[in-house]
């Protein structure tokens, strides 16, 4: 008698009619930390600025009056005297060592720097993620052999991947892409594998179990959406590391091929030259690589605020 | 515990096997080699280099020379650039620079780190603790290959007080540049895990119970609170220490300090495959023995981990 009444009172209108308000504004894990990430002032400046940086290298081009790989001979054998930024000349930001245009470099550049670290750093994190995925599911034998194949190849010295990939396929911009995200195939597996472990003896996916779904898609349709933020952390820190390597290894001259450029290569290009006293060949490469950096270190830094779970 | 060990040094052997083995064929199978060049040697004159360096031989032949030699008589081959020297020439004469350079990087990022990260804790939300904030921002936005140019820019160029690279024999003033552009990213990293640990150290119930006890907080933090929280900064330091003492290639490049790190550019350059995996032999035996190192340390430290080890 009293179970009938209170099923009346679950069906009845007025009940729903009562909590309809709450359940509207109750917002998902996700829509709560999207909150959180906008009351973050450093991070949507740090948004503002990244997104400034990327028109900048879309656009960039539309306000230069040179290209990327023209030499400008006016200035040529004076670049000390005449190449520094100027007005008139067109040069905004001087020329380089060879005289061509600084400005047209760096934005080159930085359409270079920028799109591997946002090609090859998330993939590289979701090839590194899947796998961790599963080799913490299924453990045992496949679990091993990844974590063996893990520590060597952590073990070799990531340039000699440069080098031989480089011997097979050139030095273009996919190329190179492709090579970070196969050196960084590790990043984010040991981790989601961590989370996986954790995650695979709860009751959710037992259940999943009983309900006869297959492995696959216990993995990707109820394992994954539970480590996702791991994930979106992870990638706002691979991002910025992918973006330095890049500009490591064409520091080092086994970067991407002349004329084409990145802000690693114009770097490298201004410490050489800094001695003869042309420095904003270093200072304007050096000022878009920090603004890069710095605002997606804040960007990840409230990523981890807004997603990490210690702090709901 | 000397079981452990044991089992861990065995494991050591079939992973570098399988290190050198893969390295060898993917380095042998890209095209071009050493002796490629725009100009291309007669065909006799390059049969006869080839078979100078063994070359001639089928790969796996050639592979088993290698491997044989280094187990014998640890012999790593002759280089192919750079002539009349062997790998274990090269190795002995960059390994020491990069090893001294490496090793004052350490004792900066340890002296310096670890201090700071303890200073920044106990003065949680403080002046040194913003100021440490800024430092782990200031190095992730400063790696090194653009701190050294600064640091040359500011030390060399702006006030003529040391030089800007070379090595001269390992005198100081050649030594202090190269150490901090390779240390201050770690030394940030060692600082900000210090600090993490020593504040949730510093909130665990045990010190509540020794300053109940009424110790004098000198003893609470030496004493009591600095071991536990020393942990995870010293798990950090293993793999960061072999990252030190082989040097960045970055820093010996810049620096042109003659350590391996140069090596192993020309190495990459001139397609000299014995030094790129002579080098890169080196490097993970450091680094399966220096992580080794770690796991031990911790557990002598650690009672846990050691009852956990036997």
């Amino acid at each position: 008698m009293i179970l009938s009444a209170a099923r009346r009172r679950l069906q009845s209108r007025a009940f729903a009619e009562e909590q309809a308000p709450e359940m509207v504004a109750s917002r998902s894990f996700w829509a709560d930390a999207g909150q959180r990430f906008m009351r973050n002032r450093m991070a949507i400046f740090s948004v503002g600025m990244l997104g400034l940086l990327i028109l900048f290298s879309i656009f960039g081009n539309l306000f230069s009056r040179w290209s990327f790989e023209e030499i400008d001979w006016n200035v040529l054998g004076r670049i000390k005297e005449d190449g520094g930024p100027s007005l008139e000349n067109g040069h905004w930001f001087g020329v380089d060592e060879l005289g061509r245009d600084l400005y047209a470099r760096v934005v080159q550049g930085t359409r270079t720097s920028l799109l591997v670290g946002f090609i090859a750093g998330p993939v590289s994190v979701l090839l590194g993620a899947t796998l961790g995925a599963l080799s913490g599911y299924y453990g045992g034998r496949f679990d091993r052999t990844v974590l063996g194949a893990y520590t060597i190849w952590l073990a070799i010295p990531y340039i000699i991947f440069f080098v031989v990939w480089q011997a097979f396929f050139g030095r273009s911009m996919s190329q190179m892409i492709m090579v970070i995200i196969l050196v960084n195939w590790t990043a984010g597996l040991l981790i989601v594998r961590g989370q996986v472990m954790m995650l695979k003896n709860r009751e959710f996916v037992d259940a999943a179990r009983m309900l006869g779904m297959s492995d696959t898609k216990i993995i990707f349709r109820h394992l994954a959406p539970n480590v996702l933020w791991v994930v979106v952390i992870y990638t706002s820190l691979v991002i910025p590391e992918v973006i330095m390597m890049e500009s490591l290894v064409s520091f080092l001259g086994v970067g991407i091929q002349e004329p084409n450029t990145s802000i690693g290569a114009l770097l490298s290009q201004g410490a050489s030259t800094m001695t003869f006293g042309t420095l904003w060949q270093l200072g304007f490469p050096a000022a878009i690589f920090v603004i890069a950096q710095v605002s997606l270190f804040y960007i990840g830094d409230g990523l981890r605020d807004a997603l990490d779970p210690k702090e709901r | 515990m000397l079981n452990y060990t044991l089992r861990r040094l065995l494991m050591v052997v079939p992973t570098l096997l399988i290190l050198v083995i893969f390295a060898f064929y993917l380095m042998r199978l890209a095209p071009g080699g050493p002796f490629t060049s725009e100009r291309p040697l007669p065909p006799a004159v390059m049969a006869n280099v080839l078979e100078r360096y063994g070359m001639d031989e089928p790969l796996h032949v050639q592979l088993w020379t290698y491997v044989s030699n280094i187990v014998c008589c640890f012999d790593f081959g002759p280089s192919f650039s750079q002539k009349d020297r062997s790998v274990n020439d090269v190795i002995a004469q960059g390994f020491p620079v990069t090893l001294t350079y490496g090793f004052w990087s350490a004792v900066f990022v340890l002296l310096l780190g670890v201090p700071l990260g303890i200073i920044a804790a106990l003065r949680h939300n403080g002046f040194w603790d913003y100021t440490m904030t800024g430092l782990a921002i200031f190095s992730q936005i400063f790696p090194n290959f653009v701190l050294a140019p600064l640091l040359v820019l500011l030390f060399t160029l702006s006030w003529g007080l040391l030089p800007g690279g070379g090595w001269n024999g390992g005198q100081w003033q050649y030594i202090v540049m190269p150490a901090i552009a390779l240390g201050t990213s770690y030394m940030a990293s060692v600082a900000r895990l210090t600090r993490g640990s020593m504040l949730e150290v510093l909130g665990s119930p045990y010190i509540r119970t020794a300053r109940a006890k009424g110790l004098p907080e000198r003893t609470i933090i030496l004493r009591h609170a600095l071991k536990p929280a020393l942990l995870p900064t010293l798990t950090y330091m293993g793999p960061v220490f072999v990252y030190m003492i082989t040097g960045s290639v970055f820093v010996d490049v810049f620096f042109s300090t003659g350590g391996i790190g140069q090596d192993f550019i020309n190495g990459a350059y001139s397609r000299d495959y014995a030094i790129l995996l002579g080098l890169a032999i080196l490097y993970a035996v450091l680094t399966f023995v220096l992580t080794l190192m770690v796991d031990l340390l911790y557990a002598w430290i650690d009672p846990k981990v050691r009852a956990g080890l036997s």
